[in-house]
């Protein structure tokens, strides 16, 4: 095993308090002082019991006040606002997916994005039956591109990437009355049947918050992967480092920030610009490193190996190391603090979208058409802001892990394809997968994603329970800040084999990955549908026979419940560490943690317990054995 | 057993451990009731105990009541959760279970097996195995089980593992198949018969973790570092027929918790890289190479019967025979030639003479082959080197036999040789292939003559190869470590030893005996980047030892740390260590102040009161261990050997066989060191002594031995 050793949660926190006690000298706010004078959190909304979807309340449901105004009961609240919840999810990852066509749409041999895999995008036409004999690229990316912008509005039908379950999770999907049609539609129902005067039948409001779940996952998060990586490249494997200690001391620091890969793919691009690296070390400086926070940050590390430099909860300390000269955001997770706290260090705060306008930033708009002189000019700006830094406040932890990212699904597959043997097996496929499961040699599969919460102990969550799954031959694919827990920790690192269990460690061996795979950003959970989907099909068990879970240990956005509505509406039991404000109504929780599993063959664990959380998982993967006969 | 509902492949390999256990159980017991607890068990030949369970847990076991005990370890191993560690050490236990069964057999017979069986492989036939595997003359070891479905299938399969060079052992009904269709089988042909019974397995696993004890420098009970050993170095995988009992899954298990991946035709569980299903035996050889990642380098040779190291041990009876060529009777020679590019053509081959269909069957003849080579990168120095590999490359063509050297060369070609089309320009195409292929680096062009005309050949051994090899012997003489700038490190055996490293200077060829100075620079002219690299010795830190500061660094470097430094002529200050497949050992007989050695090939005890094998478990592994070293045999007669202490004047035992062979240059050498005539007259060998030191004692003194007159060794 060597020198490598897990960096632990107890590490990661003397880091951070470090980095408070810089943050102190000048006078910056930390969410960890913003959740004090939060808590306790109001009761009625952590039950989900609190409405004000009209103006004739706000109504609070009590004993004594069991409806509110217009008759509704807490069922009919709980549901409403978990509908509400899952459609905020599912419209922002869909309107990202939405983003990546439009990008896709611009796209031209000599302009700032180009199609980077020709390959898959032909293969998204055919499946899609688009004639593409003959066609030059970009038009058939044009062609797509419009195709996919039209899944929003669809007027008839449902989803083209329905098509891409096995056919009895479509019929279970028909059944259910769940397939989604228009991406739009899904949200736009969502917000209509939780208008006053309409649902509050607890079953609607549910059916509703899968349809409008599986409407992202199988639509316009799919939209976003497939369309990004046809922009930007699928990922494969590549070498990457992750945690704070990625900032280098010496070189102009840009940390790019959010979700959407058409931004920071461009600051990519231009801070390895020579002319940008010569400007930088005229400016002082030895060079320029870009790293990542969140999900922009799995984008770029999966596709070029950017450094990421830490998951949702760290996004202020990488401005507390003082040696951040911009941090360029993007949409989505990102704090409305930075730009306060930006302003207490030379720290620039660039928003880049009309999504996500703050106050207290430096708001440079980005479009297709000037992505490449406004990504320029951000490298500029950043590196002529090194001279600004204030060398007393410099400090960047120097914890970092070796990670081994880029696991998309055409990858495992190839990484698959080194174990088989030619004489006997076909390639492209996830059987050698199967065989494992079918065996033995791996009991499962959970896919870890979702964020942090500090609800939950940063990171603790997540790394102890891929600690003991691993340890367990369970494989863990994980997604998201999750993902980014993993890597910081070192589970990422192919070294991480010797914390298996011999079986998941000879695999690794034999396969030469990590125990824990990278799949991308939170929008590419779609990516596991995919995987569960080939895998049912491979093994010739329906997705809900297979022993693979869901988990979302730390999760606290819409999108994490609206995923969570996929994954479980894929047939993948889902596990929480954080309840869904559902408590409130016993008719929503037996729905969500039983009743849906007759329309889906999945449902939700909620258990904040989290060594009770990462046993149920373990006892449900060995029941789906079981029921198997495996 | 997939038809068997709910019933998983751990549950298999349990049910097998169980199965095994409760055997083994059942014959301890026996054995215990028939001879007593205190009956010694042993395999012969071995240093290592019984080497699985003395890998795997660090416990040697000489008795019966021992044997008993260690079966409750091995008890201990077999836990029973649903997961693959628990079926990787059940499989394990029921490997150590088999080895227990099979040692019980060694009770009160030295024999169990018999032709052709080998049952227990001797620790010497592992050294043996050393080089060859290192260097990829013997690319994998596969291990055959059960019965082909028939045995036309089965035998085609041996010979197609034979062909590749790969080490072939069987277990079970495959030995009947090649009885049955009249194989050729023998450690000799590299095709071993180990038992009938599964358990006999358990010797070619043996053969795996000695390997991982005696190269690897495994300590014994590090079972961790055992199985990642034989995993990563040793390039062993299994091929079972159906049908599969339990039995044979668990051990399946065993092998392939080492590493060892399993290829079958029963339809079973699948498990990538591991167990493989493969219901068209005709397909085992290729998919069991892929799922093992061994690659087999392919010269194509333009001859008409078959090319594989599997067949150098091969030996032609006369009774076989269809030709001889006899340097001892009649003028033969082979020789390399260096030529101007302009003189050469490629691939010329010419035979001067009649061809061996002209000759009487079993008649004795002359032959004198030239192999005529040009490079711009070509040294003289080399031709000696590439003229030392014909004795393998002739050796390894199916039906010939190749001994000597220079013009004492013995060659016969076999009737089903001959029979196959045989004929003397393929000795030239052998010849120019395999220097074509191996030396490409210097040879660019090369053509062969080959000469079986009488007269031709004596005219040309007297005029032209002979007063070659004496200027050539010339060269040699000159060269000594003092006279040449630089010595050689060489790192051949890595892949097997990752700690140690050979120090090549002229006068201290390689332990292995395989690499001499001019090999080493061969082999780095060939490959500047590969496992011979230059070593200056221009900063001296003790000239009596043979200490210097640039081999030290050297040293360190290569073995990534593992050694600090080491003396080129000392075996009690930092001497050099060793691999494993050193020829010889050398070791301190502290009564009569002198050094005994002994050879991989003597199986007797020695006045060390330590077998070769016991001798060679204290080194070994890249370990420095003073007192002991293991060498080459021509390093007995080097002006070097253990300078520091003496030199050769500190020899007072080996045995006969080496002592016959080593003589003339031992003798020379003692002549010129200190006036001593027939130095090897004052040896001990294990005709006048084994083991009495007492005995060598009085023996030296009767014979005058200097040792006995020489300073205290420590």
């Amino acid at each position: 095993m060597g020198d490598f050793k897990l960096t632990t949660i107890e590490e990661f926190e003397a880091a951070t308090n470090r980095l408070l006690e810089t943050g102190a000298k000048v006078g910056a706010d930390a969410y960890q002082f913003r959740v004090k004078n939060q808590t306790p959190h109001c009761k009625f909304g952590e039950q989900g019991v609190c409405c004000r979807i009209c103006s004739m309340g706000p109504c609070r449901i009590t004993p004594k006040a069991p409806r509110g105004i217009c008759g509704c009961d807490a069922h009919g609240i709980v549901g409403r606002n978990f509908l509400r919840f899952t459609a905020g999810g599912a419209a922002t990852h869909s309107d990202h997916g939405r983003e990546i066509c439009h990008t896709l749409y611009c796209s031209s041999p000599d302009g700032n994005y180009k199609v980077k895999d020709p390959e898959k995008l032909i293969r998204i036409a055919h499946e899609w039956g688009v004639e593409t004999e003959g066609k030059d690229i970009y038009d058939l990316a044009h062609e797509m591109a419009v195709l996919a912008l039209g899944e929003y509005g669809k007027v008839f039908g449902f989803q083209n990437f329905l098509k891409r379950a096995p056919q009895h999770t479509q019929e279970l999907w028909e059944k259910a009355e769940i397939q989604p049609r228009a991406i739009d539609r899904e949200v736009s129902c969502a917000m209509h049947m939780t208008h006053m005067g309409c649902s509050s039948k607890p079953e609607a409001l549910i059916r509703q918050s899968l349809r409008a779940g599986l409407a992202d996952g199988w639509g316009g998060s799919m939209a976003g992967t497939e369309f990004s990586d046809v922009l930007f490249g699928t990922p494969k494997p590549v070498d990457t480092e992750a945690n704070l200690g990625v900032m280098v001391e010496e070189n102009v620091n840009i940390v790019v920030h959010g979700h959407d890969p058409s931004l920071s793919e461009m600051i990519c691009e231009y801070a390895d610009d020579p002319e940008m690296i010569a400007y930088a070390k005229e400016m002082g400086a030895k060079g320029i490193t870009v790293s990542g926070v969140c999900c922009t940050s799995n984008e770029v590390a999966m596709r070029r190996g950017i450094p990421m430099a830490g998951n949702f909860l760290q996004q202020e300390n990488v401005v507390l190391t003082g040696a951040c000269e911009a941090i360029v955001v993007d949409v989505q997770c990102i704090f409305p603090a930075l730009g306060p706290l930006a302003k207490c260090f030379h720290t620039k705060f660039v928003t880049t979208s009309p999504i996500a306008q703050m106050p207290e930033s430096d708001y440079i708009r980005f479009s297709p058409e000037n992505a490449g002189e406004n990504a320029k000019a951000i490298v500029k700006m950043a590196i002529e802001n090194f001279k600004n830094r204030k060398p007393e406040l410099v400090h960047i932890p120097k914890m970092k892990q070796k990670a081994t990212v880029g696991y998309s699904l055409e990858a495992i597959k190839k990484t698959l394809d080194g174990v088989t043997n030619s004489q006997v097996d076909e390639t492209g496929t996830l059987k050698p997968l199967v065989e494992c499961i079918n065996s033995g040699v791996i009991r499962g599969a959970v896919a870890m994603v979702g964020c942090n919460n500090p609800k939950v102990r940063p990171d603790t969550a997540h790394i102890g329970l891929m600690k003991k799954l691993i340890e367990n031959d369970i494989i863990v694919v994980a997604s998201g800040c999750s993902a980014q827990a993993a890597a910081r920790a070192g589970l990422m690192d192919k070294r991480a084999k010797d914390l298996c269990g011999a079986g998941l460690k000879r695999v690794c061996e034999l396969a030469d990955i990590p125990p824990v795979l990278h799949m991308g950003s939170c929008v590419d959970i779609s990516r596991m549908m995919v995987l569960v989907a080939d895998l049912a099909k491979d093994s010739g068990w329906n997705i809900s026979q297979l022993p693979v879970v869901g988990c979302a240990p730390e999760w606290m956005s819409e999108k994490a419940v609206s995923i969570g509505n996929y994954v479980v509406a894929t047939g993948l039991d889902t596990f929480l560490g954080v309840d869904p404000y559902a408590a409130g109504s016993s008719e929503v929780e037996d729905l969500l943690q039983g009743g849906i599993r007759d329309w889906v063959e999945a449902c939700y664990t909620v258990e904040t317990d989290i060594e009770k959380l990462v046993d149920k998982m373990i006892e449900r993967i060995e029941e789906k054995r079981t029921a198997l006969g495996i | 057993m997939m038809e068997e509902k709910n019933v998983t492949l751990f549950d298999v390999i349990f049910k097998g451990n169980d199965a095994v256990y409760g055997l083994t159980e059942k014959a301890i017991d026996d054995a215990i009731a028939q001879y007593g607890a205190d009956k010694a068990v042993a395999f012969p030949d071995t240093a290592y105990s019984l080497p699985c369970y003395y890998g795997v847990t660090g416990t040697k076991v000489g008795n019966l009541g021992e044997l008993k005990t260690a079966l409750g370890v091995v008890k201990s191993l077999m836990t029973r959760n649903p997961r693959l560690n628990d079926a990787f050490m059940s499989g394990i236990a029921t490997a150590l279970c088999a080895e227990f069964i099979e040692v019980l057999k060694y009770v009160d017979n030295a024999a169990p097996y018999s032709e052709p069986c080998y049952g227990h492989l001797a620790d010497a036939v592992i050294r043996e195995l050393g080089v060859p595997l290192v260097t990829g003359d013997i690319p994998g070891v596969a291990v055959i089980l059960g019965a082909a479905p028939t045995a036309e299938e089965g035998v085609a399969l041996v010979k197609s593992y034979q062909a590749q060079g790969i080490l072939v052992t069987l277990v079970g009904g495959i030995i009947d198949q090649c009885e049955e269709l009249g194989y050729k089988t023998g450690a000799n042909v590299r095709v071993i018969p180990l038992g009938k019974d599964v358990t006999a397995v358990i010797h070619v696993v043996s053969v795996a973790v000695r390997a991982a004890l005696i190269f690897g420098n495994i300590t014994p009970g590090d079972s961790a570092g055992l199985m990642k050993y034989t995993m990563e170095r040793v390039p062993a995988f299994v091929n079972a027929f159906a049908p599969l009992d339990e039995v044979i899954v668990a051990a399946g298990a065993g092998a392939i918790a080492l590493g060892f991946p399993v290829i079958t035709n029963e339809e079973t569980f699948r498990v990538p890289k591991s167990l493989i299903v493969q219901p068209d035996v005709s397909k085992f050889n290729a998919t069991s190479l892929e799922a093992r990642d061994i690659k087999i380098k392919i010269t194509n040779i333009d001859i008409p019967v078959a090319f594989a190291s599997a067949f150098e041990g091969e030996i032609i009876r006369r009774g076989d025979m269809q030709v001889e060529f006899d340097g001892s009777r009649v003028d033969c020679f082979e020789l390399v030639h260096t030529k101007e590019l302009s003189e050469v053509e490629d691939h010329k081959i010419e035979v001067i003479g009649p061809d061996i269909d002209e000759f009487e069957v079993g008649s004795k003849h002359s032959i004198g082959y030239i192999v005529e080579v040009a490079g711009k990168s070509m040294q003289s120095d080399f031709e000696p080197v590439f003229e030392r590999k014909f004795h393998s490359y002739l050796n390894c063509v199916e039906g010939m036999m190749h001994t000597g050297q220079r013009d004492m060369i013995r060659i016969r070609i076999s009737k089903d040789t001959f029979n196959a089309g045989f004929r003397v320009k393929h000795i030239g195409e052998v010849l120019y292939a395999k220097v074509k292929s191996e030396f490409a680096a210097v040879v660019d062009k090369c053509q062969v003559k080959v000469i079986t005309d009488p007269e031709m050949c004596t005219k040309l051994r007297h005029e032209l190869a002979i007063p070659m090899f004496d200027k050539r012997d010339e060269r040699l003489t000159t060269l000594t470590d003092e006279g040449v700038d630089v010595y050689y490190s060489c790192i051949m055996c890595q892949a097997f030893s990752p700690s140690h490293v050979c120090v090549v200077t002229p006068e201290r060829l390689g332990l292995c005996g395989a690499v001499s100075w001019l090999d080493a620079k061969a082999t780095n002219e060939l490959d500047p980047q590969g496992p011979c690299q230059v070593i200056t010795k221009e900063k001296v830190i003790d000239e009596r030892i043979g200490e210097y500061e640039d081999v030290n660094e050297a040293v360190r470097k290569f073995s990534q740390g593992a050694l600090e430094d080491v003396s080129l002529y000392s075996i009690i200050e930092k001497p050099m260590t060793s691999c494993g497949c050193f020829e010889c050992i050398c070791g301190i007989e502290p009564l009569s102040n002198g050094v005994c050695i002994a050879n991989r090939e003597y199986a007797g005890m020695t006045p060390i009161g330590m077998t070769f094998s016991e001798l060679a478990s204290m080194t070994g592994g890249g370990v420095q261990t003073p007192g002991f070293m293991g060498h080459g045999k021509h390093f007995i007669s080097s002006k070097k050997f253990m300078k520091a202490e003496g030199g050769i004047a500190r020899i007072v035992w080996m045995p006969k066989d080496l002592k016959d062979q080593v003589a003339e240059r031992l003798n020379e050498s003692a002549k010129e060191l200190y006036g001593i005539d027939n130095f090897t007259d004052m040896i001990a060998d294990e005709t006048v002594v084994t083991e009495d030191p007492e005995a060598l004692l009085a023996f030296l003194t009767e014979k005058g031995h200097p040792a006995l007159e020489m300073e205290p060794m420590m």
